[in-house]
């Protein structure tokens, strides 16, 4: 089943540039996200260190609002995004029982775009004298980014080589799970990650040639005469916020579905009982994909759209509250009288299941127009997304690296180190984001380096708490180097409790794996 | 592994629906475009 080849393929820097391997293209997809993590938080280190006080203190105004806007890029499609796409690739083909990908060269193209277009976006920081890079919010809204620099050009090229990349992996994911499952491996049978990653496949399908589409407008209107969203020339502004979030709606999905899948293999695992509702899981999953098309318009509420708009996108926001519900009550369902223990992979796993759920419950307030008049731009949303890209995305991504660094590394990682990782996290997230909460219904806005004086306490908790979520991610770092160095073998089924194909090969997975496929009963 | 290794049906089957994924893309891309006009 299992087959080492370790001499049929080149070594050194050719080795990562030519493979076609699932696994060496999976490794650069993480180690890029975990780069691409670290840049981004350290703009966002920035961000927080301008906001410790009132008052404008350690970068220009225009330099914050570049931070606020590449923080946002780098974190949304170089950082969860690829990480994502990286656990794809590593592990969908050994969990259907896959030699590899459908698409070999076509997976190397996808991963090899990206480290050029984030030079790309990346380098327009370094072009100040031309306005620098991005500085409007990542939503790249019409007036502004038509007015923006050279660095808009290269941000919107940069967005154009993501979405390639993006639908090539998206292609490539489809055309495997349908082609390429073992044989007995029924729809229903795969495990929840591949569905959830089958799903985000056709979202990513379905949503990036709109953010393709919208940004093309926008590089005509800033360059070849056209009038798509200037009002003056007969065009319009709002049209570029309804395409815009046409795409970035199913993109928060984009962002949190892996997560659930990643959840769903996690929590049976430690809690040592099959997954509660495994068809209704799928089906909720298959849900919230069909409603993230048809809610769009609640990130424009104060837009000025018709009330009868208002209505539906109200209501249509509200009703993925209730697939969202099932999925919560299945996690929970599942540790329900389990035999449950508490290693590192598992107390991401809990904390995304409660903190993302928060999150859940604030994106309800923001739901209801009226009251989103309220919220809107301020920093409630920026704790609300935070709670579901942070604690939801990110600490699913820390606990599938986790859980499954036994598997690519052949070693267990070091417990003591991970639980530290675990708590630091924990506690410097919610002391960075949950005072946002007050913040924002108080009426501080987002975006601005400044704010009056009765923000002061909250913001500083926020900063400490950001700097001790930042650093503490380094021990993240540790942890990985150490597992791959060495440390205690980890057996082919690292965890007691983990089922699935991919426990059946040995720690580490050999370079080519179910070269012959397995029968699954 | 290469894809040379697997059956004529699988590699048809695959390549098929890779093709009709990247035009549906590129549809969607057009629309897109067709709608702002």
């Amino acid at each position: 089943m299992a087959t080492a080849h370790h001499a049929d393929h080149p070594s050194g820097l050719m080795r990562w540039l030519t493979s076609t391997n699932h696994k060496d293209i999976g490794t650069l997809y993480l180690f890029f996200a975990l780069t691409m993590f670290f840049v981004g938080g350290a703009m966002a280190m920035v961000i927080r260190a301008e906001l410790f006080q009132p008052g404008l203190q350690i970068v220009e105004p225009h330099f914050f609002n570049q931070m606020t806007t590449m923080h946002a890029l780098i974190m949304i499609f170089g950082a969860v995004m690829p990480a994502f796409t990286g656990f794809a690739n590593w592990q969908i083909p050994l969990m259907i029982g896959a030699a590899d990908m459908a698409l070999p060269r076509l997976n190397n193209w996808s991963f090899w775009i990206l480290p050029f277009a984030f030079t790309l976006l990346i380098s327009s920081l370094f072009l100040q004298g031309q306005g620098g890079g991005p500085s409007g919010g990542w939503t790249l809204y019409p007036p502004l980014s038509t007015q923006g620099g050279i660095g808009t050009d290269m941000t919107i090229l940069s967005i154009h080589l993501m979405g390639i990349s993006s639908v090539l992996g998206a292609i490539n994911v489809i055309a495997t799970i349908l082609n390429m499952r073992a044989p007995g491996m029924t729809l229903l049978k795969m495990p929840m990650f591949v569905w959830t990653w089958l799903i985000t496949a056709f979202l990513l399908l379905a949503a990036m040639p709109v953010l393709a589409g919208a940004v093309t407008m926008l590089l005509t209107d800033r360059h070849f005469g056209t009038h798509f969203f200037n009002a003056a020339g007969g065009g319009d502004p709002v049209m570029f916020q309804h395409v815009f979030w046409f795409f970035g709606h199913p993109e928060v999905y984009i962002l949190i579905l892996p997560a659930f899948g990643i959840a769903s293999q996690i929590i049976p695992t430690f809690a040592r009982k099959p997954l509660f509702g495994y068809e209704s899981m799928v089906y909720a999953t298959a849900s919230i994909a069909f409603l993230s098309f048809i809610v769009w318009a609640h990130h424009m509420f104060t837009v000025g759209m018709p009330l009868a708009g208002e209505l539906f996108f109200m209501y249509s926001t509200m009703l993925i509250a209730v697939p969202t519900g099932v999925k919560v009550f299945n996690w929970v369902a599942t540790m329900w009288r389990g035999s449950l223990s508490f290693e590192t992979p598992m107390l991401f796993a809990l904390a995304f299941v409660m903190l993302f759920t928060i999150g859940g419950f604030s994106g309800l307030m923001l739901a209801i127009a009226p009251a989103d008049f309220q919220y809107h731009d301020t920093y409630f949303v920026v704790a609300h997304f935070h709670y579901v890209l942070v604690s939801g995305a990110v600490f699913a991504i820390l606990a599938g690296a986790y859980y499954w660094l036994p598997k690519w590394t052949g070693h267990m990682y070091s417990e003591t180190l991970g639980k530290w990782h675990f708590w630091l996290s924990a506690i410097g997230f919610n002391l960075t984001f949950f005072p946002q909460h007050f913040l924002g219904l108080a009426g501080m806005p987002r975006r601005i380096p400044d704010y009056a004086l009765q923000f002061t306490e909250f913001n500083q908790i926020s900063s400490y708490g950001a700097f001790l979520f930042g650093f503490s991610q380094l021990l993240f770092v540790v942890v990985v180097l150490k597992a791959v160095r060495g440390g205690k073998k980890a057996e082919a089924r690292a965890w007691e409790g983990a089922e699935g194909l991919e426990w059946t090969v040995p720690s580490p997975a050999p370079y080519h794996t179910f070269s012959t496929p397995p029968r699954v009963r | 592994m290469a894809m040379e290794n697997l059956p004529e049906t699988q590699r048809r089957a695959i390549v098929r629906t890779a093709v009709t994924l990247g035009l549906i893309a590129f549809a969607l891309f057009v629309y897109t475009l067709w709608r702002g006009v």
